[in-house]
């Protein structure tokens, strides 16, 4: 019998005439892993909303939603609370107590388990997910992937028979994002619980997904097997494409023949199918940076930094040229200073020892105002920190007076259709694309970004990068610091390794992953045994197409 | 975070120890009763804070002084004048009555410093969960939300400040005030739009669809209970003494203190046995694991 059966739902939100789903059917079957797949808006949140009571939106709706054979309305609450589980985005405002330990026992005290029962759980599933080591901890410092883990602790706690995941990833970064999406696929497998989830980084689930279903405004166009699901995606010239995982877009980039992979290890084999010899190009044609650079745009010399008198150092003689009008990206581990490189540049951290000069004139020659008027400006990582009026409009006119200026901006970014709305309302990529444009009203020459791409999904990182590639050619110095490789890889000019509180190689993407075998792009890795440095999707097929002249 | 040894008590023996404690701290005006109270609130506290706590001790004196120079000028009863002020009379026993006021409120101060460092909100809504469910989850949601507004409030100051909206030294006062609201504003928008997404995550994990239970992560153990009978008892032997009178000290408007003497002694010993059994709680763990130290 399957979990839940969806029939004919149709919902619309009240404010609007669109339709958020749209006659919607699905079936999801016990302990089935199921990816739920789609561009941002396209309805999936409001299809998860649908399938526990007390999340279900207000609107207009038509349809039915059975849970093990029972219309869902008529589940009862309690049951619904304990059989289904649920794990939203942010990972912060999910939390409703203190203490580590107290989260975890959460959800039973509210279905009024007696001490015992609760005792064995809240041990039981602080063994499983490796929580002993902070049982005892104040939730306020724990890191977001520790708080991620603790919602799903603490839902897993009350045994739920389905585990629904929305977007949990979003806000983490790809080493936690990766033990996350791990630990969901070992509930699945070890516990049997239906897993419905829905997330960008279709890399690290694709592949284990018994079944992927795409959806776009409201519709579910497509659902099958992950494999057929790229075929399906590919031949209808669909957006969604772009997020798939990398062998696969290589795979039907190529016109490959053979089944498709899906894995790093099934592309590298296919590969090795598809070059039994070696090929004779093994490498596409990139720029040599050299170390010197004629008027860099940003120059840190021996940068020392720490937060406390008495704390480690976290920058340890960050040094750092910027050339002036290009893309730079500083890519390196958690926590190892690359953003508080970005808070010393803005004068947000001062530090005790160092330089940092910007258009070759020392920072604290710069007098106050001077410096952020259309000299330096930063994205933040959470854009929601930029917003502070009720409409995206007023956002705008607050930094500039200039109504010509605003729509001019606005034009680029995309938002000219949002201005009337509260920027809580929008999207997480819309409102990057509005925090974007309100910085760029500051008329900066140097933009920094901090974790640009954190929540976006593959279509609208393609938007973002043809804005960023639209600042560099208007002669904007772009840095950013990103976990992100894929995105680096493709559109930065320079990318920097960030390490122990130093900036230890920079190179081109081609050069820097190319030399890498760990911390590069999935593309890398899946070629590197024959291509030398490809490491993008494009680059593989590039090459792929070189040697064997486009058409086979 | 390392826990000294009374602390790792069941959290309703650290509040009955508390109670006592400053009940008697209290109601007990008797100078030789005050001093062991001052004394033994001092030693325990320099245990929990160490160098840090030592400066906040000294800090007392000068209060101490304070107040009891002070309690004259209010409180002119006492027959004993020392001299007159705008034909008001100083005398020396509001002047003493001034060293008792002074030293019930430093013993004050340092019991509820302890306090704080002991029975931590987590423990204290632990102790009352059962009881008030609904209020005590309140609490523990207030204080999460404390620490991560302070910290949001500084995140958003930054954020301003990079694009070139923060306040300088040399913003004027209305610009500092303006940014301050900004800030104020944010925080609020931000917080209610959290909430939204709390109370779905609560509401998702069942909250009120049954009669809330309250986990406790702390059991009464063996230790706790023989401890708690020592407490008992000894307030037991304390109130006996005290309600026969062998702890009474007046001061207005004539001094009549009971001396402390072989017919009270057990009482005095009970209380000061009593203040001590966190500091000596301590001292045991310390001894204890320098012995077993010296066998590795």
């Amino acid at each position: 019998m399957e979990h839940f059966r969806i029939e004919n739902l149709s919902f619309s939100y009240p404010t609007s005439e669109k339709k958020s789903l749209d006659k919607a059917s699905l079936k999801i079957g016990k302990g089935e892993y199921l990816v739920l797949c789609g561009k941002s808006g396209s309805g999936k949140t409001t299809l998860l909303r649908h399938l526990k009571t007390v999340l279900t939106p207000h609107g207009k709706g038509s349809g039915e939603i059975y849970f093990n054979g029972i219309a869902l309305q008529e589940v009862d609450n309690r049951e619904q609370a304990a059989k289904i589980g649920y794990v939203m985005q942010n990972p912060d405002d999910q939390i409703v107590t203190d203490k580590v330990w107290h989260e975890l026992a959460f959800g039973l005290e509210s279905l009024g388990c007696d001490q015992k029962t609760m005792r064995s759980r809240v041990a039981e599933m602080a063994c499983y997910f490796g929580i002993q080591d902070w049982f005892h901890r104040d939730v306020a410092v724990l890191s977001g992937g520790q708080k991620q883990l603790l919602n799903l602790a603490s839902i897993m706690a009350m045994q739920p028979e389905v585990l629904i995941l929305d977007e949990p990833t979003s806000q983490l970064d790809p080493i936690a994002a990766s033990d996350f999406l791990n630990t969901v696929r070992k509930i699945n497998t070890e516990l049997g619980t239906t897993v419905i989830i829905t997330e960008h980084r279709l890399e690290d689930i694709f592949p284990y997904a018994d079944r992927a279903v795409v959806m776009d405004s409201g519709k579910i166009i497509a659902d099958d097997t992950p494999r057929n699901i790229g075929k399906l995606l590919f031949e209808q010239n669909n957006h969604m494409f772009t997020a798939m995982p990398t062998p696969v877009r290589v795979f039907y980039g190529t016109n490959g023949s053979g089944d498709c992979p899906l894995t790093v290890r099934e592309g590298r084999a296919w590969l090795n199918k598809e070059f039994e010899t070696e090929p004779e190009i093994k490498e596409i044609p990139c720029k040599i940076i050299g170390d010197d650079i004629e008027n860099p745009a940003l120059s840190l010399k021996e940068l020392w930094f720490r937060y406390e008198k008495d704390t480690p150092d976290i920058l340890r003689g960050v040094s750092l040229e910027v050339p002036s009008g290009s893309i730079s990206a500083i890519v390196g581990g958690n926590g190892a200073g690359k953003s508080t490189t970005l808070k010393a540049v803005c004068g947000i951290c001062k530090p005790y020892r160092g330089k940092i000069k910007i258009f070759g004139k020392p920072v604290n020659k710069f007098r106050s105002g001077e410096l952020f008027g259309n000299c330096i400006s930063m994205l933040p990582q959470d854009p929601k920190s930029l917003f502070v009026k009720n409409k995206v409009i007023d956002e705008l006119s607050e930094m500039a007076k200039d109504k010509n200026r605003i729509n001019e901006i606005a034009e680029m970014c995309q938002i000219t259709d949002l201005m009337n709305n509260h920027p809580y309302d929008l999207s997480g990529g819309e409102q990057q694309r509005v925090a974007l444009a309100k910085v760029l009203l500051t008329e900066p020459k140097i933009l920094l970004l901090d974790e640009p791409t954190k929540g976006m999904d593959s279509f609208f990182k393609e938007t973002f990068a043809t804005i960023l590639n639209k600042l560099k050619n208007q002669g904007i110095t772009v840095l950013m610091v990103s976990h992100d490789v894929e995105f680096c890889a493709k559109y930065a000019d320079r990318v920097s390794m960030f390490f122990d509180g130093q900036v230890l190689t920079t190179d081109t993407p081609q050069k820097f992953f190319g030399g890498n075998s760990f911390y590069t792009t999935a593309a890398n890795r899946m070629s590197r045994h024959i291509f030398k440095n490809a490491v993008t999707a494009e680059n593989v097929v590039e090459l792929y197409r070189k040697n064997k002249g486009g058409a086979r | 975070m390392k826990q000294d040894a009374f602390s790792k008590l069941h959290p309703a023996v650290n509040l009955l120890f508390f109670i006592g404690a400053i009940a008697f701290g209290v109601l007990l005006q008797h100078p030789v009763y005050l001093l062991a109270g001052v004394l033994a609130s001092g030693a325990y506290y320099f245990m929990l804070c160490g160098r840090k706590g030592m400066k906040n001790i000294l800090l007392t004196i000068p209060l101490f002084v304070f107040i009891t120079l002070f309690n004259p000028i209010v409180n002119t009863r006492g027959a004993t004048v020392l001299f007159t002020y705008f034909d008001r009379p100083y005398t020396l026993e509001a002047l003493i009555y001034g060293v008792v006021v002074a030293a019930t409120f430093v013993l004050m101060l340092l019991w509820f410093g302890c306090y704080g460092k002991v029975l931590t909100g987590d423990k204290f809504t632990c102790l009352f969960g059962n009881l008030a469910p609904s209020l005590s989850l309140l609490l523990v949601m207030v204080f999460r939300m404390i620490p991560s507004l302070l910290q949001k409030a500084k995140q958003i100051i930054g954020v301003r400040s990079s694009i070139g909206k923060g306040i300088t030294e040399k913003s004027s006062i209305k610009d500092k005030l303006g940014s301050g609201m900004t800030v104020i504003g944010v925080l609020t928008s931000w917080a209610l739009e959290g909430s939204i997404t709390t109370s779905d995550s609560m509401r998702s994990r069942g909250y009120g669809t049954a009669k809330r239970t309250s986990f406790m992560v702390y059991r009464m153990t063996k230790a706790d209970w023989i401890l708690t009978a020592v407490m008992l008892a000894l307030l037991g032997v304390i109130i006996i003494f005290a309600a026969n009178g062998g702890m009474n000290a007046e001061f207005l408007p004539e001094r009549n203190i009971v001396p402390v003497n072989r017919s009270n002694i057990i009482g005095f010993i009970a209380y000061l046995g009593y203040l001590m059994i966190p500091t000596v709680m301590n001292i045991k763990e310390a001894i204890q694991w320098s012995i077993s130290e010296s066998k590795i």
